[in-house]
């Protein structure tokens, strides 16, 4: 009877995702880095790492269910950080004000990923590639090149130094006695809010019927175009919500920022197991994979692996962990 | 159609058992094919017939039992050692591959090539050669999705010839070909018996197995009831060996009812590709009461399917022409509001165009319906389970196939799952497009039932069918369709099957 | 159909603003200088332009007209062809990669322009003057400096630029050579690719694997800033932090705030460029090399500009 558990367990999606999982914290047990791995810094310093990249995953789930794909989401991610350095810093806004103008900001990008691949029918990677290099080009326009940072320049060339504005020191800050940074908490929360519209809410559902057979959903009065928009949308805001964190964590909005990390935020929600045809998977399933990948980048940083060391690991156990969520389905 | 001299079997499966898991899908089953024969394999949705082609096919490779060919044992571990084997399979589900040309998919895995290097011109002459024994005249360099589904069957056909098979398996071969194609097909089968194969044949259609069995093995529920000459199996006893019970009449009577006028199409037009192009709808006029079932008649091509799909709204604004509902002119640019308008379509590929394949059977139910179900925009999980399994209880699907993954069910079920879905709105006008493509006779009758029901409720129905008996049972007036025009139009009791199809043909009948 | 045109307007709207960027009209000037950087997605790079702008603009005789190849070397080798055809009078350029750049700057020289080229080499001796400052030297001040500090012995981490890369090297194996023959333990270091965040986690990874860390040497400032925010974070406030590349607004303003104890200047060199041009148009001789100094940037002489170092 217990076999039967197991092999049941093993063989849906979540199950192998967590022996995925179980593995690498198996193998950090074992190479701690002489305890480095049991210490609850590393593990706070671990998620709070990883939730940047996190959140960009939340909104990818979404959309490559609904058999699409983002490639700008490293970009708006820049440009919400130069964004909300600019407003926050350099203007002086309030957070009620920062915040609602960022996702304002991921917003639009969003749509127009979304127009042009819905409602266009461009090819969703053509046209997220293309909001990648234009969102990167605006905010490089809108930072001047330059890291948007505590730093301004005076009218006569010389610099002056600014306060740190409260949102960005309440955002990087520990909770809980110094143990859970804020940044965890905001990731959990998008994870939250996206679980909540993909199995509670009937836009969920359109993803699913859209990823699975877009024509029989068509047929069968699903508002295609609607839904797949509001995908690119939610993907763009959730950019730019990662953006702000990018932002408050490094003190400054760097144009340059978010770059790779597009394909890092695919590679956990495919670990994860949700499929690239789309149709299936769920944000469950990425929250694994981003545990997944961040505790694997932290345990190669702890026992200071070489870079080249790192990559050639990285690259295997990626390939690994998709493998084995292949094998379930006969 | 006369049995072989020969007696020794071309091929045997002895003591066939294979299960999925716990589940026993065959269990001891037996079967023969004499050379020069034509058996037919039947059994319901579900019977194992397909399982045990896949067996034979190589598809299958974990199962107990043996299979002989030619009297030496053979155990084909992949498809392409059964065709090793001189064993063809011609699937239901058709296996081309679309953006491949013909020649390509009718020699894949057999490409003529020289140091690796494939002999196009070599292939192209073997492929024309193939398919024009069909009947075919098409160029074989065009990629095989260009080509309707008809004569992408005839294709699939040509790929199993042209492999010299000597046990040719088919599978619902002539589901989407119209009569002349049939009997092409017929007459080929016959020279294939001349040359001493066996075809396993297997069909839900009565008329063909009266037609070409020469012998007949009934499955039931994994189990082999019995094979038997076709002369000693007439339809009321076939049925009976197929479904265990007498079905009584298999085609019941259609009550005629009607209403007040729910649709009238005037100078209806519509243009798939554009509205510079061809019309595959041309003018027509028709109209539909309420608890009437018009049957729509033609055969390949006469855009009755599209018919469909541009009342449904499918092509959006690629309609010329008026339509009213209940006396209302509307004009639909989506299906989404075709359903809000009371209107539901059962498409003719449940695979592509009807299910989800990869959510569950609950959730393929309520899609159509899920703006009602989910007020605000949140789901309720008990209300949806509740409606759906509304909806398909009386169907006779089980409870416990709700929570199924609708890609794991049979073709019978799917097409009750697809069904449900378009019952969920409520609609005051149902088109069903091939409602019994793929299903057993059981299924089958329990679906001509809920037509019966639906016109007792008053709802609307527009047939297509390419079953002469179904069209002419279940309809109370028949409009015939060729080339997008209307040819014919029959009141219930005055068509005939040479009528029908005369019109279909294009021989335009004043009535 | 609305697709083709879409994509059509899309397509000239970016070439549109692609090229208007930086389009000038050279009128009415004496001379005019042809500025080809190889990309300005590092804001040093963005520093060196400025550099350049600000020291041009002091002298009303100059015009400089900026090409940025956007880091791809087929851009480059037909922005110097450009500067050929449209007969500047002098070239600065800084090349992406030696080897493809050699000879499009053979060509110029051929063409009676010379050629001054700054913090990449070319290959050969095939131009007028090379500008750069010197990786290795910088590295061993900032390895001899933090000697100094720690009094020859100390455990450091060093938090590394992309190691593949030259600079990254050549800022490595400076330091090394600088805490040469002291105590000086190096008891973690880590490839932070030049990235602020990733630079930010190796030092996390460190500081929860030892507990005594002196001092951290990161081969640039966003590096040494985001290890300082880790141990802000964490709670360990008495490590010192030396960066590299001491650019006003990052560089030096982290000093000032007390966030670096020290950074050394990796001048971008703009300034000695239109110097040396002013000398070579007016006909005088210039070395073939010259090898910028550094600055180091500490507490005690932030306030007054910094102190260069030989």
């Amino acid at each position: 009877m217990k076999l039967a558990f197991w092999k049941s367990a093993l063989g849906s999606p979540a199950g192998r995702a967590l022996l995925a999982l179980l593995l690498v914290i198996m193998a950090g047990a074992i190479f701690n880095a002489d305890g480095a791995f049991f210490k609850i810094g590393t593990h706070r310093d671990t998620l709070r790492q990883t939730s940047v990249y996190g959140i960009l995953a939340c909104g990818m789930t979404l959309v490559i269910i609904s058999g699409g794909i983002d490639l700008a989401v490293g970009s708006v991610l820049a440009l919400a950080a130069v964004c909300a350095s600019k407003m926050a810093i350099h203007w002086n806004w309030p957070a009620w004000e920062v915040v609602p103008g960022c996702l304002a900001v991921g917003t639009a990008c969003g749509a127009l990923s979304g127009i042009v691949t819905a409602g266009l029918r461009v090819q969703p990677f053509i046209a997220t590639l293309s909001m990648m290099v234009f969102a990167r080009g605006i905010a490089k326009y809108a930072s001047g090149g330059m890291k948007v940072s505590t730093v301004v320049q005076n009218a006569d060339g010389s610099y002056r130094n600014v306060e740190v504005p409260p949102l960005f020191r309440a955002i990087d800050h520990s909770i809980f006695h110094g143990n859970v940074s804020v940044v965890t908490v905001i990731f959990l929360v998008c994870v939250a809010i996206a679980w909540v519209a993909l199995s509670k809410h009937r836009w969920g559902r359109y993803l699913y019927a859209i990823g699975g057979n877009e024509e029989a959903a068509r047929l069968s009065g699903v508002p295609v175009v609607g839904a797949k928009i509001c995908a690119y949308v939610a993907s763009g805001i959730f950019a730019a919500v990662a953006g702000i964190c990018q932002a408050a964590q490094e003190q400054q909005g760097d144009p340059e920022a978010g770059v790779g990390y597009e394909l890092l935020a695919i590679a956990m929600v495919v670990i994860g197991g949700t499929s690239l045809m789309g149709g299936r998977g769920g944000i469950g399933l990425t929250l694994i994979g981003v545990l997944t990948i961040g505790y694997l980048d932290k345990i190669l940083s702890i026992n200071a692996v070489p870079e080249a060391g790192r990559l050639v690991l990285t690259g295997i156990i990626i390939v690994a962990a998709v493998l084995t969520q292949r094998r379930g389905r006969t | 159609m006369g049995l072989s001299n020969d007696s020794s079997p071309l091929v045997r499966l002895i003591g066939i058992t294979k299960r999925f898991g716990q589940v026993a899908v065959l269990q001891d089953v037996n079967f023969e094919g004499l050379p020069g024969e034509l058996h037919v394999l039947a059994g319901e949705n579900g019977a194992g017939k397909s399982t045990l082609i896949k067996i034979l096919a190589g598809i299958h490779t974990d199962f107990q039992g043996r299979i002989e060919i030619d009297g030496r044992e053979a155990r084909p571990r992949s498809p392409l050692e059964a065709a090793a084997l001189g064993i063809a399979v011609i699937h239901q589900e058709l296996s081309l591959i679309g953006p491949m040309s013909v020649a390509d998919n009718i020699f894949l895995g057999r490409t003529p090539a020289r140091a690796g290097f494939v002999r196009h011109a070599e292939q192209n002459d073997s492929a024309l050669h193939w398919v024009r024994q069909l009947g075919l005249e098409i160029d074989v360099r065009q990629p095989v999705e260009k080509f309707p589904v008809a004569t992408r069957q005839l294709i699939e056909i040509a790929k199993a010839l042209s492999q010299n098979a000597r046990v040719i398996v088919m599978d619902e071969p002539t589901s989407a070909l119209n009569a002349p194609e049939v009997n092409t097909l017929f007459g080929l089968i016959e020279s294939l018996k001349s040359r001493g194969c066996c075809v396993i044949y297997i069909t839900h259609k009565m008329e063909e197995i009266g037609r070409i069995a020469d012998r007949i093995t009934v499955l039931r529920d994994g189990q082999c009831v019995g094979v038997a000459p076709a002369a000693e199996l007439p339809p009321a006893k076939l049925i009976q060996w197929m479904v265990g019970r007498d079905l009584g009449e298999q085609f019941p009577r259609h009550t005629p009812r009607s209403g007040a006028e729910l649709l009238r199409l005037e100078n209806f037009s519509v243009f798939p590709s554009g509205l510079s192009s061809r019309a595959a709808v041309d003018t027509v006029s028709l109209s539909v009461r309420a608890g009437e079932v018009l049957g729509i008649g033609g055969l390949q091509g006469s855009g009755a399917s599209e018919l469909f799909l541009g009342l449904f709204g499918a092509y959006g604004a690629l309609t010329q022409g008026r339509m009213f509902l209940s006396n209302t002119q509307r004009r639909f640019a989506s299906p989404r509001q075709a359903i809000a308008a009371g209107v539901a379509l059962l498409t003719n590929d449940r695979k592509a165009t009807g299910l989800v394949l990869s959510m569950s059977v609950c959730a393929n139910a309520t899609l159509a319906g899920l703006p009602a179900l989910s007020p605000g925009g949140w789901r309720r999980p008990s209300r949806e389970w509740a409606a759906a399994k509304a909806m398909t209880a009386p169907m006779r699907l089980p409870d416990s196939t709700l929570e199924m993954e609708a890609g794991a069910l049979s073709g019978g079920s799917q097409q009750k799952v697809a069904l449900a879905k378009c019952l969920q709105c409520r609609p005051k006008l149902l088109m069903l497009d091939e409602p019994t493509r793929g299903i057993d006779v059981g299924a089958k009758r329990e679906i001509y039932q809920l037509v019966e029901q639906w016109t007792a409720e008053g709802i609307a129905i527009l047939l297509i069918t390419s079953e002469m008996p179904e069209l002419l049972t279940l309809s109370d007036r028949i409009a015939v369709l060729h080339r997008g025009r209307v040819t014919a139009e029959f009141p219930q009791g005055r068509a005939t099957p040479e009528a029908i199809l005369a019109a279909a043909m294009g021989q335009s009948i004043a009535e | 159909m609305r697709k083709q045109i879409v994509s059509a307007l899309l397509a000239a709207i970016s070439v549109f603003v692609l090229g208007g960027f930086g389009l000038e009209s050279a009128a009415g000037r004496d001379y005019v200088i042809g500025m080809s950087q190889c990309n300005l997605g590092e804001p040093w790079r963005v520093q060196m332009n400025h550099d350049i702008k600000e020291a041009a603009a002091k002298h009303p005789e100059l015009k400089v007209v900026f090409k940025d190849a956007q880091n791809d070397t087929l851009r480059q080798r037909s922005a110097v062809e450009e500067f050929i055809n449209s007969k500047v009078d002098l070239l600065i350029i800084s090349p992406k990669e030696a080897q493809p750049l050699t000879e499009p700057v053979a060509r110029a020289m051929d063409a009676g322009i010379p050629v001054i080229v700054l913090d990449r080499a070319v290959l050969g001796d095939k131009f007028t003057c090379f500008i750069g400052a010197d990786n290795v030297k910088i590295g061993k001040a900032a390895g001899q400096w933090i000697a100094r500090k720690l009094g020859g012995k100390g455990k450091v981490v060093e938090l590394e630029g992309l190691m593949t890369s030259i600079p990254g090297q050549d800022r490595h194996n400076g330091f090394r050579e600088g805490i040469a023959g002291s105590s000086i333990e190096v008891i973690f270091q880590a490839d932070m690719k030049w990235l602020e965040p990733d630079s930010r986690k190796e030092m996390e990874s460190a500081l929860s694997r030892f507990d005594r860390i002196d001092l951290v040497y990161a081969h640039n400032d966003p590096g040494a800033h985001g290890a300082y925010l880790a141990a802000k974070a964490a709670g360990r406030d008495n490590i010192i932090f030396v960066g590299v590349d001491a650019l006003p607004q990052e560089g030096v303003a982290y000093v000032q705030q007390g966030i670096l104890d020290a950074t050394f200047r990796y001048p971008t060199g703009g300034a000695e460029a239109i110097d040396t041009a002013l000398k070579i148009l007016k006909g005088e001789t210039v070395p073939k090399k010259i090898v910028l100094g550094t600055r180091l940037f500490d507490k005690n002489n932030v306030a007054t500009g910094g102190e260069p170092l030989p």
